[in-house]
C-alpha cells in the first residue's frame, strides 16, 4: 500500500522523464485476504498483495500504454520508453484527448484502517461464527470471507494528481440441508470491518435451509413475486450496465430513440424507480476517482422513471460538447416503506426469492435479461409462508419489470464480491407477473 | 481430428525473451520452500510466473486502445497440520519470499479453529522439465503498426460491406510458470495464446432495431499465426451482410425442435453441461458458495447415463492449439494424467480432480486438473482440454441436416446460462437457420434453445466425422472466490440432437 506521498514522488520522478506530448500515470496496489470453506471445513484460503503501474504515452494524437507490477525505477523508464515506441507506431486518433488536467474530486469515504487491518485470523474467527450456527441448525454450511485494501493514484503531464484508498470486506454463505435437496443463502459487504454482522448472516442463510418440508414445484408462468435486496440490486445492475451514451446515440441500445438521439428526459418506468450513485452514499458510496481520471457525483440515472444520465467517456464527450461523466460501479436504488412482511401480506400467491443466478442479457434492445433464482425460494399463499419452492428459470424484459413495481421496502446494503462492480444498496421489491419460463432441478 | 496429436515437445530451449530471470527464481524456490519444512509444513509448493500480454482495439475508424502488460508474482502453499496457507505477492524478492513463508504458516495455523476434516494430499513424484509450447509467429515480435492495421482492415471490411458499427481487438498472451514443490520438482513452462475477435451491428434507425454478428474465430493456443490464417477480414465482410440479414429476418418459430448445431456453438453447451458437472470440487460441495455444486455424485461413476452412446466426450491437455495444453498442470502433475474420458459411449467415467481430492472418492490420485490464473491464486481445479470425439463412421454435416424435417442449423455462441447444478440451460447463437426436408432454409432471428443437461444429451443421435472437427475455446472461464479466470478449449464435430426446446425471445 502507497502512501499519498510515495504515489506522488514515484508519479512525478516518471513524468518528468517523459519525451512525449503528454503523459498518464496511474498507480495501484493492494492487500487481500480470504479464505473459502465447505463441508469438511477451510478450503482455500490466501493473503496477496499486488502493484500496478500503468503509464499511457500521448504523441502527435495516438497514445500507447504500458502496464507493470513493479514499482523499480529501471523498469518504470522502461516502460515508459516502451509507451511512447507503441504511440508512435499507431495511426493518428480523430477522437485524441490529451491528458487530463486538475480535477476537484469529492472525499471518499472508502477507506477504514481497522478493515485494513483484519488479517486471516479476523476472518476465520468470523467464518467460525458461521460454521458454528450451522451445526446449531443442523445443516452444512459453505461460504467465504474476504478483507482487503487497496490504493488507487493518478497523475498526469496536464497538473492532476489524485489518490483515493478503499478498504472492503464481505461475507456470504450457502446453507444446505443434510438431505441435500434444499439450500439458503444470506451475504454482506461493507467498507467497515466492525459493521460486518457475520452471526446474522449465517442465522439468515441456515434459517432458510433449515426447512423440513418438501419443496413445491411451480410451474412457469406470471408470478407475483418478491425480491430480496440482493436479487433487486441484480437486476439493476443490469440496468445501470445499459446507461451508455455513445450506444443510445448510435441506435444500438435500449435507450435509443427511434429516427435518432436518446431517451434521455423521458419516463421510461415506473415512477418508483430512482438509481443513484453517489461518493457519499452512506451504504454504497462510489469512488471518487471515476474511469480516465474524471469526478464521480452525485448522479440520479433514473430519477422517478425518467431516464436521466447516460454516461460518456472523454472521447464521446469531445465529439458532442459534452462533460465526461464517468461509468458508475456503485449505485443506490432508492426505496420506500413497505416493509417485506407488509409485502408477504398483501401476496394472495407468490413466490419470495433470496437471489439471482446466472444472469445474462437475451436481447439488448428489449432489455431482456434471463436468469435462474437460487438458494431459497418460498411460496406465498394468502399472505403467508407455506412453503420452500424449487427455482426456475425466468426471461423477463427489465423494461416491463421496472415499468411496474407495486411496492418497494427501504433500501439496504447489498453482497457483492470482493473489489467487483463496487457497492450497491437495493430495497426488497414486489412486482406482479415475473416471468418465470421452465423449471430448473438444481438445488 | 482436426490435427495429430504433437509429437514430443521440445525441451531444453529457453524462451528467447523470458520475463523471468529461471536462475535466481531457482534459488529463491529453494530458499522459501526450505524455510517452509524448517517452520514445520508438511508439504509446501511454489508457483513463479510472469504473464505478457497485448491487447489492441479497433471500432469504425479509430484504433481506439494499444496496451502492454506484464504481470508477475509468486504464490507460495504449505500444508502443515492437515490445512493449507498460502501467500503471494507482486515482488520477486527474498524478503517478499521470506514474509511469505511466514503469512502462509501463519494462515495454516489461523484456519486450523474451522477446519473439521484435515487436508490429504498425496505423494506425485517429482519432475524436473522444461516444456515450451511452439508457436510459428511470436505474436509480441509483430509490430504494433501491423496489428494495428489488421484490425482496422477488419473494421474497413465490414463497413464497406454495410455494417454500421464494427470493433475488432487481438489479445496476446504468454505465460510463464516455474512451479517448484518441496518434494523436489523443477518445472519451467511457457505457452502462448491469441484472440482475434470482431463484433459487427447493423442498424435500422427507423424501427429502432438493430442487430449483432460476433466473430467465429476461435480462441487459440499459436502465435500471430492463427491471428492472420483465421479469415477475419473475409469473415467481417460475410458477417455485416449477415447482420443486415439478422435484421430483418423472419422470427423464429417456438417449440420443440430438431437441432444441427456447428462447433463455434456446441464447444460452449460441452463446457457448461459436462465440463462443469464433472468438477470433483464441485460435486464435494467445495464451490457451492458461488460456482454452484452439480448433478453429477460420486456413486455415479461408470454408471450415470449422461447420453446417447454416441456421446463420448474427453479430456486431454495435447490437442495442438488447446488453450489448456500444457506439459504439467499447477499442482505438478504431468499431461499424461489428464488424458482420460469423462463420458464414454454415454456412460460417465471420470471426474476432473486435482491434488487433495481423489481419495475423497476412493482414487489413488489427481488426474491432472489443476491451474491458478496468476501466481498469486491459489491453483484450484480447472478444466483441460474436453471435447466430444467425432464419428468414425463418415458424416459431413448435410448428412446430418439430410435427417431433419423441420428444424434449426445453430451457428456461433450467443447468450448462455445454466442452473448452480447444471441442469437447466438456455443458451443462444449468432445465427440459426431453418432447416426444412432436409435442406438450410432461411435465417431465423430471436431463437434460444433450453434443456436440461441429461435430457439434451440423451437427444444426441447424429455425430459428423473428423472432417467437421473445430477446436473452439475461452480465455476466461470464471469459477471460485476470489474469481480466476482459466483458459480452456473444446473440440467438437457438428451434431444432431432431437427434440430440443426452442424459444423466440422476441415474443
Amino acid at each position: 500500500m502507497l502512501s499519498q506521498d510515495d504515489a506522488q514522488t514515484i508519479a512525478s520522478s516518471l513524468l518528468s522523464r517523459s519525451n512525449a506530448d503528454g503523459c498518464e500515470i496511474v498507480l495501484s496496489g493492494m492487500r487481500e485476504h480470504n479464505l473459502r470453506f465447505a463441508r469438511e471445513g477451510a478450503t482455500t484460503n490466501r493473503t496477496a498483495e499486488r502493484i500496478s503501474l500503468r503509464i499511457a504515452s500521448h504523441v502527435a494524437g495516438r497514445v500507447g500504454a504500458v502496464e507493470i507490477a513493479s514499482l523499480d525505477e529501471a523498469e518504470g523508464l522502461a516502460a515508459l520508453a516502451r509507451s511512447e515506441e507503441i504511440a508512435r507506431a499507431l495511426p493518428r486518433d480523430r477522437d485524441y484527448v490529451p491528458p487530463l488536467g486538475p480535477q476537484r474530486y469529492e472525499e471518499s469515504l472508502r477507506y477504514r484502517e481497522a478493515t485494513a487491518a483484519a488479517g486471516l485470523d479476523v476472518l476465520a474467527a468470523k467464518a467460525e461464527t458461521v460454521v458454528a450456527e450451522g451445526a446449531r441448525r443442523g445443516v452444512a454450511t459453505f461460504g467465504q470471507i474476504a478483507s482487503g485494501a487497496g490504493f488507487r493514484a493518478r497523475a498526469t503531464s496536464a497538473g492532476l494528481f489524485a489518490y483515493e484508498r478503499a478498504s472492503e470486506i464481505e461475507l456470504s454463505t450457502t446453507a444446505r440441508n443434510f438431505r441435500d435437496d434444499w439450500s439458503g443463502w444470506a451475504g454482506a459487504k461493507s467498507n467497515d470491518a466492525e459493521k460486518l454482522d457475520a452471526p446474522s448472516v449465517a442465522r439468515r442463510a441456515c434459517a432458510k435451509a433449515a426447512q423440513s418440508e418438501t419443496p413445491r414445484d411451480l410451474e412457469p408462468g406470471g408470478w407475483t413475486t418478491i425480491f430480496e435486496p440482493e436479487a433487486t440490486a441484480e437486476l439493476a445492475r443490469w440496468l445501470l450496465h445499459a446507461l451508455d451514451a455513445r450506444a443510445a446515440d448510435e441506435g444500438r441500445s435500449c435507450f435509443s430513440k427511434k429516427g435518432g438521439g436518446n431517451l434521455r428526459g423521458e419516463k421510461l418506468f415506473d415512477e418508483k424507480l430512482t438509481l443513484s450513485s453517489s461518493p457519499r452514499d452512506a451504504f454504497a458510496p462510489e469512488a471518487a476517482i471515476g474511469f480516465e481520471g474524471a469526478p464521480q457525483r452525485a448522479r440520479a440515472w433514473i430519477d422517478r422513471g425518467a431516464l436521466a444520465t447516460l454516461y460518456l467517456d472523454r472521447a464521446y464527450a469531445k465529439q458532442t460538447g459534452a462533460e465526461p461523466i464517468p461509468c458508475p460501479h456503485s449505485f443506490r436504488l432508492a426505496g420506500g416503506d413497505a416493509t417485506l412482511d407488509e409485502m408477504i401480506r398483501a401476496t394472495k400467491r407468490g413466490v419470495l426469492v433470496t437471489r439471482l443466478w446466472y444472469t445474462n442479457m437475451l436481447d439488448p434492445r428489449a432489455l431482456l435479461l434471463t436468469g435462474l433464482t437460487r438458494d431459497g425460494n418460498f411460496l406465498i399463499e394468502n399472505g403467508r409462508i407455506v412453503a420452500p419452492a424449487r427455482n426456475l428459470r425466468f426471461n423477463q424484459s427489465l423494461y416491463a419489470l421496472f415499468g411496474k413495481i407495486e411496492a418497494l421496502g427501504p433500501a439496504e446494503p447489498t453482497w457483492s464480491a470482493l473489489y467487483d462492480e463496487g457497492l450497491a444498496a437495493a430495497p426488497p421489491m414486489l412486482v406482479e407477473n415475473f416471468g418465470f419460463s421452465s423449471k430448473s432441478g438444481g438445488i | 481430428m482436426n490435427a495429430p496429436l504433437p509429437p514430443e515437445l521440445k525441451l531444453g530451449q529457453a524462451h528467447a525473451a523470458g520475463a523471468l530471470d529461471e536462475a535466481a527464481l531457482l534459488r529463491l524456490a529453494d530458499l522459501a520452500l526450505d524455510l517452509a519444512k524448517a517452520q514445520g509444513a508438511d508439504y509446501a509448493d511454489i508457483r513463479f510466473g510472469a504473464l505478457v500480454t497485448e491487447y489492441l482495439r479497433a471500432r469504425e475508424d479509430r484504433l481506439e486502445q494499444a496496451t502492454a502488460r506484464t504481470d508477475r508474482g509468486f504464490g507460495l502453499r504449505v500444508l502443515r497440520g492437515g490445512s493449507w496457507g498460502f501467500c503471494g505477492a507482486s515482488a520477486l524478492t527474498e524478503a517478499a519470499l521470506r514474509d511469505a513463508v511466514e503469512t502462509a504458516l501463519a494462515n495454516a495455523r489461523a484456519v486450523q479453529r474451522i477446519q473439521l476434516e484435515p487436508i490429504v494430499v498425496e505423494a506425485l513424484p517429482a519432475y524436473t522439465a522444461r516444456w515450451i509450447a511452439p508457436a510459428a509467429v511470436d505474436p509480441f515480435a509483430v509490430g504494433i503498426d501491423e496489428k494495428a492495421e489488421f484490425l482496422l482492415a477488419v473494421t474497413a471490411a465490414a463497413r464497406d460491406a454495410g455494417a454500421d458499427f464494427c470493433t475488432a481487438s487481438f489479445l496476446g498472451a504468454r505465460e510463464e510458470r516455474l512451479f517448484a514443490s518441496s518434494r523436489g520438482s523443477r518445472i519451467f513452462q511457457t505457452r502462448t495464446r491469441v484472440q482475434p475477435d470482431f463484433s459487427v451491428t447493423a442498424v435500422d434507425k427507423a424501427s429502432g432495431r438493430f442487430a449483432s454478428r460476433d466473430s467465429l474465430a476461435p480462441a487459440r493456443a499459436a502465435g500471430w499465426e492463427h491471428a492472420s490464417a483465421c479469415g477475419l477480414i473475409e469473415e467481417a465482410r460475410r458477417a455485416a451482410e449477415e447482420a443486415r440479414c439478422k435484421l430483418f429476418a423472419k422470427p423464429v418459430t417456438p417449440g420443440k425442435r430438431d437441432l444441427v448445431i456447428a462447433p463455434s456453438n456446441l464447444f460452449l453447451t460441452i463446457h457448461e453441461t459436462v465440463g462443469h458437472s464433472t468438477e470433483l470440487d464441485r460435486s464435494l460441495g467445495w464451490e457451492a458458495n458461488f460456482a454452484g455444486t452439480t448433478f453429477v455424485k460420486p456413486p455415479m461413476l461408470g454408471a450415470l447415463r449422461f447420453g446417447s452412446p454416441l456421446m463420448t466426450i474427453f479430456a486431454d491437455r495435447r490437442q495442438e492449439g488447446g488453450l489448456a495444453t500444457i506439459g504439467y498442470d499447477d499442482d505438478g502433475a504431468p499431461a499424461a494424467y489428464a488424458e482420460f474420458d469423462i463420458v464414454k459411449d454415454g456412460v460417465f467415467q471420470n471426474f476432473q480432480m486435482a491434488l487433495g481430492q481423489a481419495h475423497l472418492v476412493g482414487l489413488p490420485r489427481t488426474n491432472g486438473c489443476a491451474y491458478a490464473d496468476n501466481p498469486r491464486a491459489f491453483p484450484i481445479q480447472r478444466m483441460p482440454n474436453i471435447s466430444l470425439a467425432p464419428n468414425a463412421a463418415q458424416t459431413s454435416r448435410d448428412d446430418l441436416l439430410a435427417g431433419v424435417e423441420d428444424g434449426l442449423y445453430v451457428v456461433g455462441a450467443g447468450s448462455w446460462s445454466i442452473d448452480q447444478q447444471r441442469d437447466n440451460f438456455q443458451f443462444g447463437g449468432q445465427l440459426f437457420y431453418e432447416i426444412k426436408q432436409g435442406k438450410l432454409g432461411e435465417m431465423v432471428q430471436g431463437a434460444a434453445y433450453q434443456g436440461r443437461t441429461l435430457d439434451f444429451w440423451a437427444g444426441l443421435d447424429g455425430l459428423g466425422d473428423a472432417s467437421t472437427y473445430e477446436l473452439h475455446g475461452v480465455f476466461t472461464c470464471g469459477k471460485a472466490e476470489p474469481i480466476q479466470l482459466a483458459p480452456v478449449s473444446h473440440g467438437a464435430p457438428c451434431a444432431r440432437f432431437r427434440g430440443v426446446e426452442v424459444l423466440n425471445t422476441d415474443a
